[in-house]
């Protein structure tokens, strides 16, 4: 394989005491995924909130302990969370939150926040560190004035491109951006994602972009992964998968976001309830929202399967086609 | 509710096991316990029994288990000085503390609470103003001088009142007082808290918004409210009905448990220190419990979310 | 005692509005007279504790037997001399010396024990968590007197004992204050980003989520400190604290409580000084407090 980093079978499980009398339930937030990202590449990673899209997020960086499965970065398991190999990989791979404010340490100036990766694995010599933020900062499109400043002095764009500068420091391989832009006003997230997709083109960096915002995903991304209620339920690439989404949750999804040029089609908004991890339904976890769903999705759970070379898609009623 | 009980009923247990751990380890510590609970005078025939009775030749978790059997059966040593049971003398005193400490608690809540619900709800007025200076001297001001001070004005310059001993009423009066403004004190300054930040909840002013007479308002909603938080502290008080005259009792020869302590801590009588630590924890941890039932029944969605306090 | 509920997430960090450069900032009310004084007393105070050699006219123990229970006003002994002769404004500012130092020891003593433990609970979780916890509930369980009382007659007293049993009292507010705020930022927000930046936990805790709870964490410190001096003054005037020859301000009102009809000046001046001592550290923390932190009650 010559994936940057590859990720089979990921599991996470919570356990939640329900009530006064303690039932113990098992929370599977995350059930089998399977992922992987090319050098270069960017994998959109799509779900609503509680999808579990975050937590797999956390999964392959090691923040986050797996309950099930594996993940290769660089051909290599992830080493112990925590420990020196642990940390020595984080100038590897990084983490872009999403908020930035809250990223940031409000009591220290951008520039020396944006120093600081390269101060904790020791890159460089001292005096040239400075220099190195500065020219990190240029990178992202701020100017030297922005490194005196704290994180409250600046926007929540202005932040966000520090907190991106502060993640670029060591030359990681891979990032991971979690709602990158979400907490952004709208007129700034295209500026961010234009900033992130240039730089992607720049440095050849891999990219897991985790966003609920299927417009945002689809600038970005070249291959995008569908997922609900901790399974993936349909992946390929960004050109398919908007052109004919299979999975009728990706068609739900597809249709509520509109597209300039496209006109407004025909919307179905998606009915029922939101997905709650604490009650997963039995058989296709979409089933009780699925305007399509027979009676053996109550029962049986769809694996994910390739429907072409690129394509795969979990659905009983897709793999029948 | 069950649940909320038993795990009440677990953490008082653990605190007094944990006192009495630190008693054993302390005791164990400081030398030879045998001794230092018998006294250097002790025959070494008792010394012997001693031993033998809290197995002081067996290992030393033995020896844990043995000091709790001890104390189950009210064995907590003889006094250095005196020869007696301590627990005995101990027991003695604990009437003369709680003829100080019940009616300076009284004093506590009859003045204290009143005059922090009046502060709060006319708030900024000239008795708010002498309630929050009054509160910050009760804090301020040590008991001990508070007592020298009362001492120096109704016992030395008026005459009104004796100094010190307990031979008749007058006597109670002046560490009575003592304890009991300082204690208002507090508790007026921690009512007045408590109520300006239940007058401060948005259904407080929408109650009165909506028109439900003022009146109705403080007694219906914000003083059961207030209530909650100001129960702590009085058991807090409660607890320390035992321990809380220990300077006032040495300030005016008062013959309670403070007084004991302070003479038994200056000789180094060992059981009867050990005594009235174990008496006051037992005290402390008893008056918590009660508080956090009272909690649950003062407001009952604590037995659910142990920190949900505030609005309905 | 209940825990006091601090939450976390009402610090004023997250609630900042993105603002534009600098644009906005609070108009600050000007400093209350008040607070001029009690920070004016507090340096006068700090100042006489280390000068006190040259500032003391007298030895502490220097007896003057013509001017046996001088009253205040004496020419060469301005606040009176005791029964034996010796210089009550002498053994005043030693006093100050030894009772601030005390204090300020103790006062350290806790915060770093307290704010240590909490950090530890709050990194390890688990047992460790469990168990300083635990000696917290313990440590609420018992009035400090009492403790205080207990350890003295177990080990005896030393200054050094001394310092450290009063370093003991309020350790476990810090612990569960410091406890709370690194959960917070952990959980979530800055530390969690420094931490996936790769930094080891003692870069986290000591250059991130320290100097963050700093305020707090002093804000607090100016609420034990005079908790500090009266526990001091107390243990020293039941006599069972700072021992003769060595002189504190609460071993003075012992000592001039004897002479309370003959010769008040002895206890008064040493007990309006621990007073306005108490009084103005509580001012500077209450204003501190409403300043830096106005989610600690």
């Amino acid at each position: 394989m010559s994936a940057l980093l590859d990720a089979r079978n990921l599991g996470r499980t919570y356990r939640m005491r329900q009530g006064l009398f303690g039932r113990v339930l098992d929370i599977h937030a995350v059930d089998g995924v399977d992922l992987s990202v090319a050098p270069g590449e960017t994998l959109g990673f799509v779900g609503e909130s509680g999808s579990g899209k975050s937590t797999t997020g956390r999964m392959v960086l090691g923040l986050e302990p797996l309950d099930a499965g594996e993940v290769r970065f660089e051909g290599e398991p992830l080493p112990p969370t925590g420990s020196p190999a642990w940390r020595r990989q984080r100038t590897r791979m990084q983490m872009i939150f999403q908020d930035p404010l809250a990223a940031l340490d409000r009591r220290l100036t951008i520039g020396v926040q944006v120093r600081e990766p390269l101060d904790i694995h020791d890159i460089g010599a001292r005096e040239e560190r400075d220099e190195r933020a500065l020219s990190l900062l240029s990178l992202v499109g701020l100017s030297p004035v922005h490194a005196a400043r704290y994180p409250h002095e600046l926007s929540g764009g202005q932040r966000q491109r520090a907190v991106i500068a502060r993640a670029l420091a060591t030359e990681p391989r891979l990032l991971v951006c979690d709602e990158p832009v979400s907490a952004l006003d709208v007129s700034i997230q295209a500026q961010v994602v234009t900033l992130l997709q240039k730089l992607q083109d720049n440095l050849g960096i891999g990219m897991l972009f985790i966003s609920h915002d299927l417009r945002v995903v689809r600038q970005i991304s070249h291959r995008i992964a569908v997922i609900y209620l901790g399974r993936i339920v349909e992946e390929g690439t960004a050109e398919d998968l908007f052109q004919a989404p299979l999975h009728p949750y990706t068609q739900a999804l597809v249709a509520a976001s509109p597209e300039p040029g496209r006109g407004k089609i025909r919307r179905q908004p998606l009915q029922g309830d939101p997905p709650n991890p604490a009650d997963r339904p039995s058989g296709c976890a979409f089933h009780p929202r699925c305007p399509v769903a027979e009676a053996r999705c109550r029962d049986s759970l769809p694996s994910l399967t390739p429907v072409d070379g690129t394509r795969r898609v979990a659905c009983h009623l897709v793999s029948r086609q | 509710m069950l649940r909320f009980l038993s795990l009440r009923l677990g953490r008082a247990a653990l605190t007094i096991v944990l006192v009495v751990t630190f008693a054993f380890v302390v005791l164990r510590l400081s030398g030879d316990p045998a001794m230092l609970i018998m006294g250097a005078e002790a025959s070494p025939e008792a010394i012997a029994a001693f031993r033998a009775s809290w197995g002081l030749d067996e290992p030393i978790w033995v020896q844990y288990f043995a000091y709790f059997g001890a104390l189950a059966q009210g064995d907590l040593g003889m006094s250095m000085r005196d020869g007696r049971p301590a627990l005995d003398m101990v027991l003695d005193r604990v009437p003369a503390t709680l003829a100080l400490t019940v009616p300076a608690l009284l004093i506590k809540i009859g003045l204290g609470i009143p005059a922090g619900i009046y502060a709060a709800l006319h708030r900024d007025s000239a008795i708010d103003r002498a309630v929050m200076v009054l509160a910050i001297a009760g804090f301020t001001v040590p008991s001990f001088v508070l007592s020298l001070l009362l001492v120096l004005l109704f016992a030395v310059k008026l005459g009104w009142l004796p100094s010190g001993g307990n031979q008749t009423l007058l006597h109670a009066v002046l560490p009575v007082l003592t304890l009991g403004i300082g204690g208002a004190a507090i508790l007026a300054r921690f009512t007045r808290s408590a109520m300006l930040e239940v007058l401060n909840q948005p259904y407080v002013r929408t109650a009165s918004a909506k028109g439900v007479p003022w009146r109705r308002v403080v007694v219906g909603h914000v003083l059961p409210n207030a209530m909650i938080p100001t129960v702590t502290i009085i058991g807090f008080m409660v607890g320390n009905l035992i321990a809380g005259a220990v300077v006032v009792e040495s300030v005016f020869s008062w013959p309670g448990i403070g007084r004991m302590l302070v003479t038994a801590v200056a000789n180094r009588d060992l059981a009867v220190v050990q005594t009235i630590l174990l008496l006051v924890a037992a005290t402390m941890v008893a008056a918590n419990l009660i508080v956090d039932l009272l909690y649950g029944v003062l407001d009952p969605r604590l037995r659910q979310a142990p920190a949900a306090r505030g609005g309905h | 005692m209940k825990d006091t509920p601090i939450s976390p997430d009402q610090m004023s960090e997250s609630t900042e509005a993105s603002h534009p450069a600098g644009s906005f900032r609070p108009s600050r009310p000007p400093v209350p007279l008040a607070v001029w004084l009690a920070g004016g007393w507090v340096v006068a105070m700090v100042l006489v504790a280390l000068l006190a050699d040259i500032l003391a006219p007298y030895g502490i123990t220097a007896l003057d037997l013509r001017n046996r229970l001088a009253p205040p006003g004496t020419p060469g002994h301005w606040l009176g001399t005791d029964e034996l002769g010796r210089d009550v404004l002498s053994r005043l500012i030693v006093s100050i010396r030894v009772s601030l130092l005390i204090a300020f020891g103790a006062a350290v003593l806790s915060a770093v024990l307290g704010t240590t433990l909490g950090f530890l609970a709050a990194h390890f979780r688990g047992v460790v968590e469990q168990i300083v916890l635990m000696l917290a509930d313990f440590q609420a369980a018992l009035p400090f007197l009492i403790l205080a009382l207990a350890v003295l007659a177990f080990f005896g007293n030393s200054l050094v004992l001394f310092v450290c049993l009063m370093g003991l009292l309020g350790w476990e507010r810090y612990a569960r204050i410091a406890r709370g705020l690194a959960l917070s930022s952990s959980g979530q927000g800055y530390a969690a980003a420094v931490r996936q930046l790769g930094a080891s936990p003692a870069r986290v805790y000591f250059r991130h989520i320290l100097p963050n709870t700093a305020s707090t964490l002093i804000v607090s410190m100016t609420i034990v400190f005079p908790e500090i001096i009266l526990m001091e003054s107390g243990l020293s005037f039941l006599g069972l604290g700072v021992q003769p020859p060595q002189t504190s301000l609460g071993s003075m009102v012992g000592y001039g409580r004897e002479y309370l009809t003959t010769a008040p000046w002895i206890m008064l001046a040493p007990a309006i000084t621990i007073i306005l001592t108490t009084l103005a550290v509580s001012l500077l923390g209450d204003w501190l407090r409403d300043r830096l932190d106005p989610t600690l009650r």
